[in-house]
């Protein structure tokens, strides 16, 4: 008797589930059915187009799109090739978010979206999570350099390591008497004082983004530090640097006196998207940043008249940031283990790099080249500016803090601390060599954190 | 006899239909609540990075490092001064707006409804709204500054840290209190007239009237009100990631921004995870105490 009305209890409740998975399951069943119809079209078209064609497949693709125009030129070659080569599908999944690419991609990671092709910018995280897979060897012969980390080749370098340099308004130099170019850091500053004196803000940063702290952090590191120590980092790492050692000391000392001096007021809540508008509405003077502005500012005002040098430093020498730095194109370990995914990738990257897509590219992002064969594209005065300094043997090539890699690698979370840290300090009028005190505990905590 | 239908009764639990009913929410339950909870506490006690499938035990190095850590210590700070502030603000703006449209004789559901717009706006546009308002060079804030001829009085409000939290608290408050008026506002209906007009024929005046009689009577509504918005300050996130990225420097940074920060993007989900669990023991402690002192003062009618 019980016996019986627990059968009918249970057949009820599976009863029930059954009515309910029934209802969650038709979406599935829709799903497959679809997908099995686009299947056969595609196999269709090919058939149609005659020939043994590859297998249809589907890469996801990602990139930083940050820069309304580089995404604008990657989703062009994109179109170009998914035109060019019927039977991929690529699947762009790159989203413009308010956090930085870097915690994007993780979270995409996280919940198991990591894309197929990813444009990798922190190579070091991913690989050592294994989470990267080498460059196809055939790939290797179009670049002139590859960078490398830990012997192996991971990117496929999109540009050249771009430098950074003033972009300024000519009619702002005009009207505060500025006739020449600085030759050092303290003729720069000199014109500082000039451009206040005329009332205008003489330079605007996009502080509310960090990494555009970075190019000003950077250009005082470089000039002071990098420039005689190219591997500080490591020993940084070592313990036998100090951020209270005199030439850190003497960077940042120069970065606060810059910021509180000369620096647009509403720097920390300007982001780094408004400041072509800032420069061309001649509310700012002065942008430090790099030749991918050239598009920003030109779309903003075609007709603002505007030039680019890279900052001399104290002792009137020019070192620039430019050695090739660890990103690209990267594929991803999952898609390394499909043969088709592998194959659709390496002729998306062989296509990328082709001069007739990748001098387009070059053009919309301002780029330096890095492939072989010679690409040819039209530049503007700024832009012959950036190759000149790139070409010229005699300007030293450096790198960010966080760009180096290898032995010189930082904690990758050290970055974004220090630079709020130097935020607090200009806004906090803080003691800057209290602050590189905290700056050394906090990166031997990173340190020690990295090793557990 | 008894002893016998005990044993049947034990023996035939899965006749109670309750325990059929419960049983796949609870399941569920199970395991997307509780097992991430309790395998949390676990992560707590390593270095997981968030990505590598390498987990290593550190045992209470985490809690350690959250001890010593300035930067703990000053969002700790800020995430106390936000909860205060905002709880004791939306709490008053809350009430004096649900007095005002209880009292409003036109128009009354178009005031109701101004006041609780901003309720259904998430956090992350609101932010993006107020980021624009507030901004130094093209905010609508400082042009009608300008405007009026009070440029001295130009801030950027968001990137200097005198006003940065500020800034952040008082527009939380524009969004938030609309919510807090409407559990004000069923309160305030349900008071008798009649205890009202009793005051006033004992000569109480308007003031009396709300401090002896309807602020009592609200206690229901408070206790309510206060505990949920020490809740949501305490959780505030959506705001500070989107107006401030915890900036300028660390001067708006929370608990809740620097676990999301520290887990995610510096890729230390065990550190994180330990902070959070640092939060959650405080919310709890707060709550608790929050509500025996909250209940005390609620009267029965």
């Amino acid at each position: 008797m019980a016996k019986k009305s627990f059968f009918k209890l249970f057949s009820g409740i599976v009863a029930v589930m059954l009515v309910l998975t029934a209802c969650g399951g038709n979406n599935t069943n829709t799903n497959s059915t679809t997908n099995g119809n686009n299947n056969g079209g595609n196999s269709q078209a090919e058939g149609e187009a005659g020939g043994n064609q590859a297998n249809p497949v589907t890469i996801s693709i990602a990139y930083a799109t940050g820069d309304p125009a580089t995404k604008q030129a990657i989703e062009t070659t994109i179109d170009a090739f998914t035109d060019a080569y019927p039977h991929v599908t690529i699947k762009n999944i790159s989203e413009t978010t308010s956090e930085s690419y870097l915690d994007w991609l993780k979270t995409k990671e996280a919940v198991g979206e990591f894309p197929d092709l990813v444009e990798m910018r922190d190579t070091k995280i991913f690989a050592d999570a294994g989470k990267l897979a080498e460059l196809p060897e055939e790939l290797h012969s179009l670049f002139t350099f590859l960078p490398e980390y830990d012997g192996k080749y991971y990117n496929a370098p999109l540009t050249g390591n771009n430098p950074n340099g003033i972009i300024y308004s000519k009619k702002a130099y005009a009207d505060a008497g500025v006739t020449e170019l600085p030759k050092t850091y303290d003729e720069f500053l000199e014109i500082q004082e000039k451009l206040l004196a005329s009332g205008i803000s003489p330079i605007v940063v996009g502080g509310k983004d960090l990494f555009h702290m970075g190019f000003w952090i950077n250009y005082f590191l470089i000039s002071n530090v990098y420039s005689s120590d190219p591997d500080w980092n490591s020993k940084r790492i070592a313990q036998t640097a100090s951020f209270t050692d005199a030439a850190p000391v003497q960077a940042i000392t120069d970065y606060k006196e810059l910021f509180t001096k000369y620096v647009d007021k509403g720097w920390l809540s300007t982001g780094d998207n408004q400041t072509a508008s800032m420069l061309v509405t001649g509310k700012a003077a002065q942008l430090y940043s790099g030749p991918w502005m050239f598009g920003q500012i030109e779309e903003a005002d075609p007709g603002f008249e505007f030039g680019f040098y890279a900052l001399p430093s104290r002792d009137g020498s020019v070192i620039v940031n430019g050695l090739p730095t660890l990103a690209g194109w990267s594929l991803s370990a999952e898609a390394s283990k499909d043969p088709d995914k592998v194959e659709a990738i390496t002729a998306f990257i062989k296509f990328f790099f082709d001069p007739e897509q990748y001098g387009p590219y070059l053009e919309t992002v301002n780029g330096i080249p890095t492939t072989v064969q010679e690409v040819t594209y039209e530049t503007n005065e700024q832009m012959q500016e950036v190759l000149r300094l790139m070409s010229d043997e005699s300007v030293p090539k450096s790198m960010m803090i966080n760009q180096w890699y290898g032995e010189n690698a930082i904690p990758p979370q050290f970055r974004n601390w220090f630079y709020k840290l130097l935020q607090e300090l200009v806004v906090s009028d803080g003691d800057v060599a209290d602050y590189m005190k905290q700056a050394d505990t906090e990166y031997d905590s990173n340190v020690k954190a990295n090793l557990q | 006899m008894n002893a016998s239908t005990s044993s049947i009764k034990r023996k035939q639990w899965w006749r109670s239909y309750a325990i059929w009913f419960i049983l796949p929410a609870f399941l569920l339950y199970c395991i997307f609540v509780m097992v991430p909870t309790f395998s949390s506490i676990y992560l707590s006690f390593t270095s997981w990075d968030g990505i590598s499938d390498n987990i290593r035990y550190i045992g209470f190095e985490n809690f350690k490092e959250i001890w010593n850590s300035p930067r703990v210590h000053n969002a700790l700070t800020n995430t106390i001064i936000v909860a205060i502030a905002l709880v004791i603000l939306e709490n008053v703006v809350a009430l004096l707006l649900a007095i005002l449209v209880d009292q409003v004789r036109w128009l009354k559901n178009l005031f109701r409804s101004i006041f609780y717009f901003p309720v259904l706006m998430s956090g992350i546009i609101m932010g993006f709204i107020w980021m624009i308002i507030l901004n130094y060079n093209f905010g609508v804030v400082n042009q009608l500054l300008d405007l009026v001829g009070l440029s001295a009085l130009k801030t950027d409000w968001l990137g200097n840290p005198d006003y940065a939290l500020l800034s952040i608290i008082l527009s939380t408050v524009w969004k938030a209190s609309g919510y807090y008026m409407i559990i004000y506002l069923a309160g305030l209906q349900g008071i008798p007239q009649e205890l009202l007009e009793a005051a006033s024929i004992d000569g109480a005046g308007k003031w009396k009237q709300f401090w002896h009689v309807t602020f009592p009577l609200l206690a229901g509504a408070t206790t309510v009100c206060v505990m949920l918005s020490m809740i949501n300050s305490l959780k505030l996130f959506d705001q500070i990631a989107v107006m401030t990225n915890g900036g300028p420097g660390f001067a708006t940074e929370t608990l809740t921004y620097i676990i999301y920060k520290v887990a995610f993007g510096e890729g230390r989900q065990g550190f994180g995870t330990a902070l959070a669990i640092v939060l959650f023991i405080l919310i709890m402690i707060i709550s608790l105490i929050q509500i025996r002192l909250l209940r005390k003062r609620e009267v029965q009618m």
